[in-house]
């Protein structure tokens, strides 16, 4: 009798929690596969009554579409080099952290507070710190009014100021502020958790260490790194996740066109590509968001694989 | 277990026809509108809706002129609305469509109509523009449904013909207020240093050319839109830029590379810049001090922005120096081309026909009464669409005879506007237009910036490529 | 473990350590904090700069030689950012929005990891299966059919839009669903004999109980609501509905030339300044709740 009622209230209490998901989540997902091998598909010309054929049109033109491949590769770079870089210098914290006793919870809590931020916001403000207010084109036209910061920072160093992200800067230039500001921006997280980590390590291998005479750094690679690596690889996928999925951070710097000035798009990634087609073509849409997953899914299993074979439980 | 998964799958299955309704439900996907036998209904109340992007000051007038719209035709009930830009409005619009809930009017761009198409939704007005069907006003004046000949010639020919250029043949959109290019000139430093205002390109140069001898710091000229600079020289070069219908994409050919290899030349040599590589509106740098570096002499931008180019005042209150506004610039002076922008209007598929037909009433009394066109042009300084609004007493008092290069800097630009009447020019809609214009402005702003020291023809001919490369993949 | 018995004679040695191990160790400390601090200051640089640049005018923050303190203090900027970007309005819909989305989030969650922790029904785990596959799904991927359910929905441009799409959080239900699992059955079983019914006995022994992670998941979904930016951006483009972010960017996207940067900055304090409030009174909630999720709101 109790058992009956409750299968009944079990679902009337998951109900809201089911409704919204199928019409939010499962729908989607089915619908997403749908468009994705609907060449051509077209919300709007539907509505006009178009039809349109199954097939991997949608697949073949955005992989041949330079655009995309632009925004692929510009997602490869930064998380190429954003997880690695992020990943080694949040262990090189944590560890100090975890060696000092004064000051540790000040510069912990400092560490976290890129973390409580709204990255369009704080994107605002690196892009300010880059930017040269004024134009920067070469010969005739410039017309430099301050250079930015970082710039006035290089130059009382004796460098040559740069152009970043103003209209002409080289691609470089732009990836070396889209990866500091990622890389800004991961570090929180990536410290809080190889922290969390070394502080629930067994003190005892340690002490076990020093009674040995094991140098620091013998210490660190065959004690720290093994017993830690199920957080670095929890950090090192989530990194990758979070790296396929980077757009915010590069709408904060360069704004919605993505791009320095009269370059939209330079600095694209597929999640930018994805909204993009959105609203116009989402066929396409469709079948860049399922590449997007199975990108995603494979360099998952890939970091599983390789973590399990290295991971010391 | 796997039961549960499928009862979830099962859920999901129902699901899909639900949304498949409600995807297509409610909307009429026809494409085409004939006036009925028993025409429009005076008796009958009927509202409709407009969506627009006015300011504060241009609603005043439409609320005023709805006024006088609804002393001919109280049955119907204007409600308007001011989206946001132009992008909002046709966003909104578009999503609109798709569940059927879309405005009766709405201010439109040729690209947006060919958008709208793409779901069927716009309105023909071929019709209503033919139909002889007699209604009475409750003026007590008769009024025929569709446009009079002496209404049709009214219109500036340019203007009118936007509306008809989406390969169809048929006609989508009247225009209702316009704006075009001119060319802002220092008209102090002209007459000091005895030059000549230039006519055509090759004047420019010149001009450009001397300029840059007496005052060496300087970019003789800003050009606001390197969109428009493309497709107006494609204009008046005859050569192709797009096509509504066939193959859409076909301005990689050698004329064009020609003139923009030739501009690429000017702006290195530092004679002209623009919107996007000056990094904001080149009056910005037409009302600068002359004293500072960058400063320009002449400005091509929109009619419209004229009180943008009144350079400031002086210690004494006048104006630093005069302003004078003419043609731009042309390949065959004799010939000239110029681009028509601005709103015009469209209607709506709606299941009520009398809907419809109050919706052509009401932008028929717009766009062909002459105290609303030349009240409309005061306050946003865009040029009227009918000849006949040049007449208007008051317009012409109080606007159009005061211009000049100061205070009444507006009107001159308007005047400029409506003398140079046969020289607009359209280009084609098509859905996939307005992808084209923002390649091509991309495509001047990255040709102008090749540098000399690799090889420019061969990175202007890639840039050109790339340019139709990206409009056949957002297009198709 | 033989290294443990030898533990406490070697300890022994240790105090007797030589005079330049001490240096050295000396040595290392400094270079440790060195690092630490330097590190500390690189991470804070830009919320300085943020600071002083709020508060210069424009001709002190052009200066091709910058001030590292403003020399005149202009908070007229922040009137200025306030007006320009209406923020105002932006607080209020944002503040509408992360609250009636927090609450009602709550609700569904409490709810759902109820029935998944408490109740027995047939397909229990596989249901709780499937959800937890959903969560391997990047969400860009459900943002295109959204927009258009939303769309044919006649949800744009509401509040409705902004809430209800993401009430449901499978991490949420499941991180609930935990804590509610090491609360002992016993106290249920025992308030069913009682009597009490489901609902009673959630809000006098389980929420109280859960109150930790029920705040941290408050935390985060107000943070979210902050933060967000995307499918606002997509669903809700007019002013009247805008949240805080959307506004941010919109109102001052001119990145280039004359921008008015101090007034930008000062707006992008404003913005940034409730999140910290928050965050230095409910430190412990957002660590905590942070390193169990690793996601932003």
């Amino acid at each position: 009798m109790v058992e009956s009622k409750h299968k009944w209230k079990a679902w009337l209490y998951l109900a809201p929690a089911i409704i919204l998901l199928i019409v939010f989540t499962v729908w989607p997902i089915i619908n997403t596969v749908r468009m994705a091998f609907l060449e051509g598909y077209n919300q709007t010309a539907v509505v006009g009554g178009a039809t349109y054929s199954f097939g991997i049109g949608n697949f073949t033109k955005v992989l041949e579409y330079k655009g995309f491949l632009t925004c692929l590769g510009n997602t490869m770079l930064l998380c190429v080099l954003t997880v690695p870089l992020s990943t080694i210098l949040a262990l090189l914290i944590a560890v100090c952290l975890n060696a000092i006793k004064p000051l540790q919870r000040l510069l912990q809590t400092i560490f976290f507070l890129p973390y409580v931020t709204n990255s369009i916001a704080i994107g605002m403000v690196f892009a300010a710190m880059f930017n040269m207010v004024g134009t920067a084109f070469g010969g005739e036209n410039e017309l430099i009014i301050t250079s930015g910061i970082i710039n006035n920072i290089i130059e009382f160093f004796g460098g040559v100021p740069i152009n970043w992200i103003n209209s002409g800067s080289s691609y470089a230039a732009n990836m070396v502020v889209m990866v500091v500001y990622i890389v800004w921006n991961a570090l929180p997280f990536k410290i809080l958790i190889l922290l969390g980590g070394l502080q629930s390590i067994n003190k005892q291998y340690y002490d076990a260490a020093k009674v040995d005479g094991t140098p620091g750094w013998r210490v660190f690679s065959r004690i720290t790194v093994p017993l830690l690596s199920p957080m670095l690889a929890y950090v090192v996928i989530t990194g990758f996740i979070g790296g396929f999925k980077e757009y915010s951070s590069i709408v904060g710097i360069f704004g919605e066109d993505m791009g320095p000035a009269g370059e939209p798009g330079k600095l694209n990634t597929m999640v930018g590509f994805i909204y993009d087609s959105l609203v116009t073509q989402q066929g396409r849409a469709s079948a860049a968001a399922l590449i997007l997953f199975g990108i995603i899914f494979v360099v998952t299993m890939l970091n599983m694989y390789v973590s399990k074979k290295k991971t010391h439980y | 277990m796997k039961k549960s998964l499928l009862a979830l799958f099962m859920a999901v299955a129902l699901c899909l026809p639900l949304f498949a309704l409600a995807g297509c439900s409610d909307t009429t996907a026809v494409n085409d509108f004939s006036v009925p036998e028993e025409g429009f209904d005076t008796e009958k109340e009927v509202t409709i809706t407009f969506y627009h992007t006015m300011g504060a000051n241009l609603r005043e007038v439409l609320d005023e002129y709805i006024v006088k719209f609804n002393e001919l035709y109280p049955n119907i009930t204007v409600e308007h609305k001011q989206v946001g830009s132009y992008d909002d409005v046709r966003d909104q619009i578009k999503t609109e469509i798709t569940v059927g809930n879309q405005p009766n009017i709405a201010y439109c761009y040729p690209d947006h109509v060919a958008l709208y198409n793409l779901a069927k939704a716009v309105v023909p007005l071929d019709s209503l523009i033919a139909s002889t069907a007699e209604l009475k006003r409750a003026d007590g004046t008769t009024e025929v449904l569709g446009l009079t000949d002496e209404q049709k010639a009214d219109f500036i020919k340019g203007y009118y013909d936007e509306g008809a250029q989406f390969g169809d043949g048929k006609m989508y959109s009247l225009p209702l207020s316009k704006s075009t290019e001119v060319l802002y000139y220092n008209k102090t430093f002209f007459d000091k240093h005895g030059l000549q205002v230039p006519t055509t390109w090759d004047e420019m140069e010149e001009v450009c050319k001397k300029i840059k001898e007496i005052d060496p710091d300087c970019i003789p000229l800003g050009y606001d839109s390197e969109a428009n600079w493309f497709i107006t020289m494609c204009e008046q070069y005859d050569s192709e830029y797009t096509s509504a219908t066939g193959d859409h994409f076909l301005f990689n050919n050698q004329k064009n590379i020609d003139f923009v290899t030739r501009f690429r030349d000017w702006y290195q040599k530092g004679y002209v810049t623009t919107e996007e590589l000056s990094g904001g509106y080149t009056s910005d740098l037409f009302t600068k001090d002359s004293a500072e570096k960058g400063n320009s002499y002449m400005c091509i931008g929109s009619s419209a922005g004229a009180s943008y180019q009144k350079p400031d005042k002086d210690a004494d209150g006048n104006y630093v120096f005069d302003v004078g506004i003419t043609t731009i610039p042309q390949v065959d002076a004799s010939n000239p081309k110029v681009i028509s922008q601005g709103p015009s209007l469209c209607i709506f598929n709606k299941e009520s026909s009398q809907e419809v037909m109050a919706s052509w009433l009401f932008v028929e009394f717009l766009t062909t009464t002459p105290e609303f066109q030349a009240d409309f042009s005061m306050k946003s300084g865009y040029v009227p669409v009918i000849k006949s609004a040049a007449e208007d007493p008051v317009y012409k008092s109080e606007f159009l005879e005061l211009a000049d290069g100061g205070d009444y800097i507006q009107a001159l630009s308007v005047k400029v506007g409506l003398e140079q009447e046969a020289a607009y020019y359209t280009s084609p809609a098509f859905n996939g237009s307005s992808v084209a214009r923002d390649q091509v402005g991309l495509l001047m702003q990255k040709c102008f910036t090749v540098s000399s020291d690799g090889d420019v023809a061969a990175a202007i001919k890639k840039a050109f490529e790339d340019a139709i490369a990206e409009c056949e993949y957002q297009a198709g | 473990m033989s290294e443990l018995q030898n533990k406490t004679m070697q300890e022994k040695d240790l105090k007797k350590v030589s005079a330049h191990q001490k240096v050295g160790k000396i040595v290392v400390k400094v270079l440790l904090y060195t690092f630490l601090i330097v590190m500390a200051l690189i991470v804070i640089f830009p919320f300085y700069f943020m600071l002083i640049s709020s508060v210069k005018t424009l001709p002190e923050y052009q200066r091709s030689v910058p001030t590292l303190w403003p020399e005149f203090i202009r908070l007229r900027n922040y009137i200025d950012a306030f007006n320009t970007g209406n923020l105002g309005q932006l607080f209020v819909n944002t503040m509408i929005v992360g609250i009636v989305s927090t609450i009602l989030s709550l609700v569904i969650t409490v709810l759902s990891a109820f029935a998944f922790a408490r109740l027995e029904f047939k397909g229990k785990n596989a249901l709780f299966a499937a959800l937890l596959g959903t969560m391997m799904i990047p969400g860009e991927l459900f943002t295109i059919t959204n927009y258009a359910t939303v769309n044919s929905l006649g949800w744009m441009n509401t509040y409705t839009v902004l809430i209800v799409p993401f009430l449901v959080s499978v991490f949420y239900i499941y991180l609930l669903r935990q804590n509610f699992m090491q609360i002992p059955n016993e106290l249920y079983l025992a308030a069913k004999v009682d009597g009490t019914s489901d609902i009673k006995y959630l809000w006098k022994v389980m929420i109280p109980l859960a109150l930790p992670t029920l705040i941290s998941i408050t935390i985060l979904k107000m943070m979210g609501a902050w933060n967000s930016y995307v499918w606002p951006r997509l669903v809700a483009n007019e002013e009247e509905y805008q949240l805080i972010t959307n506004g941010l960017r919109n109102a001052f996207t001119d990145a280039e030339g004359n921008a008015n940067i101090p007034v930008q900055m000062a707006a992008v304090a404003i913005v940034s300044f409730p999140l910290f409030l928050v965050f230095i009174f409910l430190r412990k909630y957002i660590m905590k709740g942070v390193s169990r999720s690793g996601i932003k709101g």
